[in-house]
């Protein structure tokens, strides 16, 4: 039943995303999209931090790998996007079953530090390798999705092909939660040990919820290249990979809608505190450590707390 | 030849400049189990300090140095009561997020306070060079070698030698026991910051002269110090050193002969591959199983 609501809920949020880009002007829309993109990825950071407990700084590495293997397969190779998208996503899963079967033997921070290296190195490669991934210029050039004769060249019409993705992520996340494999995952953050000796395959569910993460990623790293039509090493630095999980950590870990919620108040918390110039990051990491100290399961626990607030008089 | 040499000087001064952050980022870990992020730009800040007090301020460099460590030590205190205080015995990656969160604003802050435009920090040897077997070494890469290789061997006396360094060392081993032997462990816990302020002080201002004082520099530093305390072994205090030599010199040893553009993920190659093979580094029980 709660899950029902759950679902309406997120449903009536659909609706109301469906209507705004109406009421939004052009860099108001930009910014919404680059929310929607990095609620994909949050969500797929979701299944390896939320549910699974890895702690993982590789995320953006792997959004960089999706948008790079369709940025090449799209303008070298002149594919058109409907094909090199679900190659970029699959190419980013596979990626990360190579690095992940090594590295998901680590725990803890040392696993955060094998993924920060692996991020670290993705863009040492990509600002080095010119050939092929264009150095420090990046590739520009990448063409927009189309249908025919209906390129999703501008701002709003591709806010509804994220918006369709989204929905897509969102609900698959959902069932992906509530099967057997969901369960399974949280059964390993919450006790390794005692799962494994349920002769649940430990190892198996950590590379999928690393895999899952990774897919995730590369499908928000390949829809940001075909908005952008243009990707730099930059863009996919560590940095980046801690602000995803500052995201997940804002909405609150282990939640799908907490995960968008994060993306979305992160993305837009910049464009809220301009009037500040460059003391915006001086704000921005005082509030995040101020959240991690004082709300540690998230905003989305805030809405709870409230909840209970409103209960109680009646009882 | 007399290449060589110059690079495994360089290197080994690079190295050892590492090897005090790493020590810096071991002492805290080991006493309090913090995995503290922001190590690189406690780097950086140090190095600020002594580039307000040598060129801004006009004091000599003895004392402009003596300020700036007094200021990191202070630093360090500072650190304990608004960031270690609050996320003491929260989950790993809470703190990991919570320093890193704290490293963006002390970052920033600098950025504000010192401006983008980096500085070049004076040595105080200039730019004088020493000849040995026809190789120019660099006086002030050799005074960073000396100077890191006093301070560990000072911390190392420090820490084995003396009462407080038993109590701290207690306090590591087994923070409930020593509350029960009547150790203050929040004291300790303040004096782990103090030293790790002063470790990492001393690398800003030794590092500052070889390269440039710029509010970036403390990631790149403090990953590679990650990678040496990786390679070296997690808790172990000659790991960190070893490790932090064997970056530097990884480092000056691939840019001349490897590649310059791929030096920086050699590091990380080495530094994976050890968290794979061998996670316990170098020296250091095994590691990698630890949560």
């Amino acid at each position: 039943m709660k899950g029902r609501t759950a679902l309406l809920a997120a449903g009536a949020v659909f609706v109301v995303a469906l209507v705004l880009p109406a009421f939004i002007s052009g860099y108001g829309i930009r910014i919404l999209n680059l929310a929607l993109i990095s609620a994909i990825a949050v969500i797929g950071l979701n299944f390896a931090f939320g549910y699974a407990g890895l702690i993982t700084l590789a995320q953006a590495g792997f959004v960089g790998c999706g948008a790079y293997i369709t940025a090449i397969l799209s303008t070298t190779a002149g594919l058109t996007p409907w094909l090199s998208i679900p190659i970029a996503v699959v190419g980013a899963g596979l990626i990360s079953i190579v690095i992940g079967l090594p590295m998901l033997r680590l725990k803890g921070h040392y696993l955060a530090l094998a993924t920060l290296g692996f991020n670290v190195s993705f863009v040492i490669v990509a600002t080095n390798w010119k050939s092929v991934m264009g150095g420090t210029d990046g590739i520009s050039g990448i063409p927009p999705l189309a249908l025919p004769g209906w390129p999703f060249a501008t701002d709003h019409r591709y806010y509804y092909v994220l918006w369709l993705a989204l929905a897509v992520a969102t609900w698959c996340a959902w069932r992906i939660r509530n099967s057997h494999i969901g369960l399974a995952m949280i059964a390993v953050r919450d006790d390794e040990i005692a799962t494994g000796a349920a002769s649940v395959g430990v190892t198996r569910i950590k590379l999928q919820a690393f895999a899952l993460s990774a897919l995730y990623a590369g499908l928000a790293g390949a829809l940001f290249a075909h908005m952008v039509n243009f990707v730099a090493p930059d863009d996919f630095a560590l940095g980046h990979s801690i602000i995803y999980l500052a995201m997940l950590i804002i909405g609150g870990e282990g939640s799908i809608l907490g995960s968008i919620a994060g993306a979305v108040i992160v993305t837009f918390m910049p464009e809220l505190m301009r009037d500040l110039g460059t003391a915006y990051l001086i704000v921005f990491g005082s509030l995040m450590l101020l959240i991690l100290i004082f709300l540690p399961k998230g905003l989305l626990s805030l809405t709870a707390i409230v909840g209970r607030r409103l209960k109680a008089p009646g009882r | 030849m007399q290449q060589l040499i110059q690079l495994i000087v360089s290197g080994l001064a690079v190295g050892s400049v590492y090897a005090l952050v790493g020590l810096a980022f071991i002492m805290v870990n080991e006493a309090t189990g913090v995995v503290n992020f922001a190590t690189g730009q406690m780097v950086a800040i140090g190095c600020f300090l002594a580039v307000s007090t040598s060129l801004q301020m006009g004091l000599p460099l003895a004392p402009a140095y003596a300020l700036a460590l007094v200021a990191m030590a202070l630093f360090g205190m500072i650190f304990y009561a608004v960031v270690f205080r609050p996320l003491q015995d929260r989950p790993v990656v809470t703190v990991i997020i919570g320093t890193v969160m704290i490293g963006i604003v002390i970052q920033n802050a600098a950025l504000m306070t010192w401006g983008s435009v980096p500085f070049r920090p004076r040595s105080p040897f200039g730019r004088q060079v020493i000849d040995v077997f026809g190789a120019a070494l660099s006086a002030h890469a050799l005074f960073v070698i000396v100077v890191a290789f006093l301070m560990i061997a000072l911390l190392y006396f420090f820490i084995y030698r003396t009462d407080i360094g038993a109590r701290m060392r207690a306090v590591a081993q087994d923070r409930d026991a020593a509350r029960l032997m009547g150790i203050g462990v929040d004291r300790m816990f303040v004096l782990t910051w103090i030293i790790a302020g002063l470790l990492t002080g001393a690398a800003g201002i030794l590092v500052g002269p070889m390269w440039f004082a710029d509010v970036n520099m403390g990631d790149p530093i403090a990953l590679k110090a990650f990678a040496a305390i990786i390679i070296g072994g997690f808790s172990s205090v000659p790991g960190a050193i070893v490790g932090g030599i064997l970056v530097g010199l990884a480092e000056m040893l691939g840019a001349a002969y490897i590649s310059s553009a791929y030096k920086d993920g050699l590091v990380f190659l080495v530094m994976i591959l050890f968290l794979l093979v061998r996670p316990q580094g170098i020296f250091g029980e095994r590691i990698g199983q630890r949560a």
